[in-house]
């Protein structure tokens, strides 16, 4: 300490301060990309009823995305169970050539992806020799994976799909612990997949789906923002929330006034949707 | 009653005169190794692999003594003993895995995954197939996860159970219940980070009571190739290879019999204060 005059201590130590108030700042961003989050997510869960705020080709890709965000890897694809054929039917793709994939099919117990769907078992592999292994996805993404892991998409105790990663960066295979993540990420998104083809609206889903990961809502930021854009710049789509909110106004008032809302609403729907010609005055 | 010869239904097996005269085995704690496969190869040891079918001739497989491919025509299940390919490589990473344990066992294909197949019907059949066709132990890395099975692949888990054919099962990567592997009468197995493959533990906490090395291991592929994988179906073969070796030097031992020596002989067992 001796060495050092009082000016450069001052000098340290004010760094300190501003390295700590970037920080914080930071910090505060985090917290209030959080709370816009929260906010869209709110919005979205009384807006559901009437609108879909993201598309459901959307809701795959963001999944996907994620996918290969949090596991570090290059590429990643999902591929949802045909029933009727008893085929895995290519999604979305996120990297490669992924334009190329669309209405891919793969059978059942063909391939890693096949097999992983068929014996609902998630699966790690890497170095292969033959290049035939991973042919179904080397067809479907454009190239040939070194590494490949493939979860399922398990609702209702069944297999619905399942999501696939390719190339674990800076790894020659994926991580013995990458299987469990994706594995719980994927039970969290079969979940959202499901509901969200069920028409209960995207959004509100999307919180189902990221709640097992709510400790790493940083690394999901990019994602978050994302929605929160679509979200605001949906001109339609906010009128339709605008609307949501003054349903949910009037409703919360009580049950007379949930009920005439609920004609009057009923009756407009039953007015719009009858053909022009046939329209009366009368909307009562 | 008495003297009617009249019997509750299953008394007749312990009748003086009919009842079997058992060959007694070691206290079960002082089996060893070299009591229980020292020296085995797993010959005369049937060994079916039920899964997405085995390469015949892959360096690390060797031959196959038998086949049979269970598919799917028009809703009913076909099957057929022609020889035929790995759909995947999966098969043949098991069938790899057991021979590099017991190298003079009989190895037989049974194909239930692949195109046309993989389905619970085709499973089942293939299951079937080998219960009642002289295979006597299985390997089974696979399972399904849909109810609508539960209750015939729990009847043909019983029925291996008491004609003593071992069923070596993985347990799902993920824990969430399916089946066979959840049954008390399949041993169930479970991958360590070891890399000794001939290393491998008991957990007193089932419904996994085996743990057998299955994390990045180098195993067969198709194609005549080997695959960096991880994955409890890889574990699940070791087992099945210490079955085989087992069964060639004590090929009377019951179902309940082989899964206490396979605890006894486990690397976690105090065995030196034996």
């Amino acid at each position: 300490m001796g060495d050092r005059s009082l000016d450069e201590l001052l000098a340290s130590a004010n760094e300190t301060i501003a390295a700590q108030s970037r920080e914080l700042e930071r910090l505060q961003a985090d917290a209030a990309l959080v709370e816009r989050f929260r906010e869209a997510l709110r919005v979205a869960a009384t807006g559901a009823a009437v609108g879909s705020p993201v598309s459901h080709t959307r809701l795959l890709e963001m999944v996907v995305e994620t996918a290969v965000h949090i596991i570090s890897a290059n590429a990643g694809a999902l591929l949802l169970l045909d029933e009727e054929s008893d085929e895995l039917v290519f999604a979305v793709a996120v990297g490669g050539k992924s334009e190329e994939v669309k209405s891919f099919r793969v059978p059942l117990g063909h391939g890693v992806a096949g097999l992983v769907a068929a014996s609902g078992q998630p699966m790690a592999i890497a170095g292969t020799d033959s290049v035939e292994t991973a042919q179904e996805i080397a067809e479907g993404i454009g190239y040939q994976p070194r590494s490949v892991l493939c979860v399922p998409l398990f609702y209702g105790g069944e297999v619905v799909g399942v999501l696939e990663l390719l190339d674990k960066l800076d790894a020659e295979a994926f991580y013995p612990d990458d299987i469990g993540a994706l594995s719980l990420f994927a039970n969290q998104a079969a979940v959202a997949i499901a509901q969200s083809k069920a028409h209960q609206g995207a959004l509100g889903i999307l919180r189902s789906a990221l709640v097992g990961l709510g400790e790493d809502a940083g690394e999901l930021r990019e994602v978050v923002r994302e929605v929160a854009t679509d979200i605001e710049g949906d001109e339609a789509h906010r009128q339709e929330i605008e609307l949501a909110r003054l349903v949910h106004e009037v409703a919360s008032r009580g049950p007379e006034e949930r009920a005439a809302c609920k004609a009057i609403l009923r009756a407009l729907a039953a007015y719009v949707s009858s053909p022009a010609g046939t329209r009366t005055g009368n909307v009562g | 009653m008495s003297g009617s010869g009249y019997r509750p239904a299953f008394s007749e097996a312990f009748n003086p005169d009919s009842l079997p005269i058992l060959d007694p085995i070691s206290p079960i704690e002082d089996v060893s190794e070299e009591w229980a496969w020292g020296g085995a190869r797993g010959r005369g040891v049937r060994v079916g692999i039920i899964d997405s079918g085995v390469e015949e001739g892959h360096r690390m497989v060797g031959p196959v003594d038998g086949w049979l491919a269970a598919s799917m025509a028009a809703g009913d299940v076909r099957l057929s003993s022609q020889p035929h390919e790995d759909a995947m490589g999966h098969g043949t990473a098991c069938a790899g895995i057991v021979r590099s344990h017991a190298p003079d066992c009989e190895l037989y294909s049974i194909r239930v995954l692949g195109p046309g197949a993989s389905t619970g019907e085709a499973f089942i059949a293939g299951l079937r197939w080998a219960i009642e066709n002289g295979m006597h132990v299985c390997n089974l890395s696979l399972g399904t996860t849909k109810k609508a099975y539960y209750a015939a692949l729990h009847e043909l888990a019983d029925l291996a159970y008491f004609r003593n054919v071992i069923l070596v099962t993985a347990a799902n990567n993920f824990p969430i219940s399916s089946f066979p592997c959840e049954y008390a009468s399949v041993i169930s197995v479970a991958a360590h980070e070891g890399r000794d493959p001939e290393t491998y533990y008991y957990n007193p906490m089932p419904p996994v009571e085996f743990g057998a090395p299955g994390i990045n291991v180098r195993v067969a592929w198709r194609g005549g190739g080997t695959s960096l994988v991880t994955g409890n179906s890889f574990a699940a073969p070791h087992v099945t290879g210490f079955v085989a070796r087992l069964l060639e030097k004590h090929p009377d031992l019951t179902s309940f019999q082989v899964k206490s020596v396979l605890r006894a002989l486990a690397a976690n067992m105090r065995r030196e204060e034996l």
